[in-house]
């Protein structure tokens, strides 16, 4: 290849990298911003956010026609090869996060129509904050370039479940003391776990900015469930969720 | 200001005298939107009205030539000055405390093409960029904020947005957005941060306090409500079921009347939080006082006091008694709901301590050792220097609670969950209570625990001045009159 040629790739690489960044910064945006329509039962914000998921889903295919067409005509190698195929990977990624967002937002909307269950609200609301600060935390590192803060949200995983776990004990015990509450909760617990799956993606972004990097994957196993929420946990409530 | 500032007729400057009109404009419509909105200080406001109305010369020579040191090439007769006057906008601009970054940007659609070719410290320090040459899209993702970006960039309109930042710190943000003439052919954006996170907070504390405390009210006056009716209704003629009943009621009502008795106290107490107190009391005293009174309930409760003070006088604080009978009843209410019978609730007075001393563990405690143990400070003194404190402790055997709660504890309505203390027979005011007293006085709070190694909380007062002794000669002259005022 001519060295104009190479060249010119590193700048269709720039622009691509661009792009799924400030897809990221939207899907960020999402997940805030669906977290924040919960904690003030914000309808309209919730209905901006589904609105503005069609957003996300087209940037989505944009980058992956682009990576496609760039690999098909220039069949990059090596680090060029990876940093194409990671764009496309972030972007499915993320586009799955703004899915799970929606989902959210969603919910609010019906939480919106009964009774507000502050203390339990705050509890997602501390999840979702936390959660939030991992995905942010993962697209600065993806960004950048930097190994060291993707590793560092990688190895942080468990802290999500432990507040997941901490989020399904309070639920129960409301639900048990007013059954009344009993259907807010299985919305806000189903919240609990759109959150969670928002965790996981942090953590493949993580993976993805490794292998772009690298070419290789993390190396141990992630830190996943402890085994007594696998037994007592309900079954996925997601499941075959609207995405 | 010793600063020159480019004009039309200032021949240095003259060919870039477009743009500083258009610095001073922007410049000008940024500083009215920050007068208006009251954010900013005079002191902020002057450096702003200086650093902005010299802007846009200043960043468009930066797009011009990219080290400071080539302008000597560039107009070598206006050099010197033109340099001072660089160093001091840049000076200026770099010590802003808000986070600034000015954006360039060629092509509308050219996302690689939007750089930051500023960031001051604040901005560096809060993006964790460089000082020039970032993509834009690195320091800043959020969407608003690049959609009036581009409307500054390519439409030359100024905008705000505002954001919170999903960060663990959870920041508010306003940001404002003025285009900056610089050359024909790169645009220029300057991006002003500000942080109001703090009356974001305070508005939300409030509404949540409100929600949460109708919430309280409404579960036992839901409760009497339905008693009533029962009572009205099919209960009316079994006499059984009415005293149990009266009983329910009684109880309810009283945590009714508690509630309000706390609402009302967190009130009063929020009102004088920044009139310190200038009374004077004995802590070891009080203490004594406190004990006494819960003397009884302990005996039922089968839990044995176990008080460890220093003789009266020498634990004097400045204090509003009330408040700290306050502070010490609500401590030791707690320790005793949750002692099982037998066990020893400590309740200890040091007095001459430094800041360190009042809030020093010992490492080797179960509270600390066990593995979800640990300890949290709720509240520690601003300025300390060489302040003397009195403190006052207490222990106890309970069930303890794990680290997690503990810097949660003196929120308001906050209670651990699933602890049997009897029904939530309290109404999770009295730690918050014992904050806002101690803050008043200006003392410290802090909580050591461990699920199942019981609970330390720690309150600590600024010790009173010893006071100089009666004089000698008042006293000699009416002794009946100073000692015994009858
Ligand atoms: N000594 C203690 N041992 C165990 N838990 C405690 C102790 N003191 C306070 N707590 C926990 O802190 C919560 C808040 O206490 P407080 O503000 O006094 O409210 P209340 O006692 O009215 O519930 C309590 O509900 C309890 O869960
Ligand atoms: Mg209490």
């Amino acid at each position: 290849m001519s060295e104009h040629t190479l060249k010119f790739f590193g700048d269709e690489l720039t622009q691509l990298k661009a792009e799924v960044t400030r897809m990221g910064g939207l899907v960020e945006a999402q997940v805030e911003d669906a977290v924040e329509c919960v904690a003030r039962r914000d309808v309209d914000l919730a209905q901006t956010i589904v609105g503005r998921d069609l957003k996300i889903d087209e940037m989505q295919r944009e980058i992956e026609r682009k990576a496609i067409r760039m690999i098909a005509l220039r069949q990059p190698v090596a680090q060029d090869l990876r940093r194409t195929v990671a764009a496309m990977k972030m972007a499915w990624n993320l586009e799955r996060t703004g899915d799970q967002a929606k989902s959210i937002a969603k919910r609010s909307l019906i939480l919106a129509t009964s009774e507000p269950l502050t203390p339990l609200t705050r509890a997602v609301e501390r999840m979702g904050k936390l959660v939030a600060s991992r995905l942010k935390e993962s697209l600065d590192a993806y960004t950048i370039a930097d190994l060291e803060r993707g590793f560092a949200v990688w190895n942080a995983d468990e802290e999500v479940d432990e507040h997941y776990d901490s989020l399904f004990r309070e639920l129960l015990t409301y639900m048990m003391g007013d059954p009344r509450t009993i259907s807010s909760c299985a919305h806000l617990l189903f919240i609990g776990k759109n959150l969670e799956r928002i965790g996981d993606h942090a953590t493949n972004i993580a993976e993805i900015l490794q292998y772009e990097v690298t070419g290789e994957e993390i190396a141990g196993d992630r830190p996943r469930w402890s085994s007594h929420m696998a037994a007592e946990s309900p079954a996925d409530p997601t499941a075959g969720d609207d995405q | 200001m010793p600063m020159r500032l480019p004009t039309l007729s200032d021949p240095a400057a003259g060919h870039r005298s477009s743009g500083a009109a258009w610095a001073t404009a922007g410049a000008v419509s940024i500083l009215a939107g920050l007068a208006v909105l009251g954010r900013l200080d005079m002191a902020t406001a002057c450096l702003a009205a200086a650093a902005t109305t010299g802007l846009g010369v200043w960043a468009a020579w930066r797009t011009r030539t990219p080290a400071p040191s080539q302008t000597a090439g560039d107009d070598p007769s206006a050099a010197p000055a033109q340099g001072a006057t660089q160093t001091a906008f840049e000076d200026a601009l770099e010590n802003l405390p808000d986070p600034l970054l000015i954006a360039s940007a060629g092509e509308p659609d050219d996302l690689a093409g939007k750089r930051l070719v500023f960031a001051n410290a604040a901005a560096r320090a809060l993006l964790r960029i460089p000082r020039d040459g970032a993509l834009l899209l690195s320091a800043i993702r959020r969407p608003e904020v690049l959609e009036a970006v581009d409307e500054a960039l390519f439409g030359g309109v100024s905008g705000t947005v505002s954001f919170e930042t999903g960060g663990a710190q959870d920041r508010f943000w306003r940001i404002w957005t003025t285009p900056l003439s610089g050359r024909a052919d790169s645009s220029l954006c300057l991006i002003l941060m500000r942080d109001e996170t703090d009356a974001r907070r305070n508005e939300r504390m409030r509404a949540d306090f409100l929600a949460n405390a109708s919430h309280e009210l409404r579960t036992p006056l839901a409760s009497l409500t339905g008693f009533i009716e029962t009572l009205r209704g099919h209960a009316r003629d079994d006499e059984g079921a009415r005293e149990r009943f009266l009983g329910i009621m009684a109880v309810q009502a009283d945590r009714m009347a508690r509630l309000v008795d706390d609402l009302m106290s967190l009130s009063r107490i929020e009102l004088n939080e920044h009139i310190p107190p200038d009374g004077r009391c004995d802590l070891s005293v009080t203490v004594t006082d406190v004990l006494d009174a819960l003397g009884p309930i302990a005996t039922t409760k089968q839990v044995r006091l176990r008080p460890d003070l220093p003789a009266p006088g020498k634990a004097e604080i400045v204090a509003d008694r009330d408040q700290v009978i306050q502070v010490v009843q609500n401590l030791v209410d707690n320790a005793l709901k949750y002692s099982p019978p037998g066990a020893d609730l400590k309740v200890i007075v040091r007095s001459s301590l430094k800041k360190d001393a009042a809030s020093a563990s010992d490492l080797a405690s179960p509270r600390l050792t066990s593995p979800d143990g640990g300890r949290q400070s709720l509240l520690s003194p601003d300025r300390t220097d060489g302040e003397l404190y009195c403190m006052v402790r207490v222990v106890d055997q309970g069930p303890g609670m794990a680290k997690r709660h503990l810097l949660r504890l003196a929120e308001r309505f906050y209670r651990v969950e699933g602890q049997k203390s009897g029904e939530r027979s309290g109404t999770g005011l009295g730690l918050a209570i014992v904050k806002h007293i101690v803050n008043r006085h200006r003392g410290g709070l802090w909580v050591e625990s461990a699920p199942g190694a019981g609970a330390q909380f720690t309150a600590y007062f600024p010790q009173a001045k010893p006071v100089p002794q009666a004089q000698p000669d008042l006293g000699r002259l009416e002794p009946d009159i100073v000692t015994k005022p009858s």
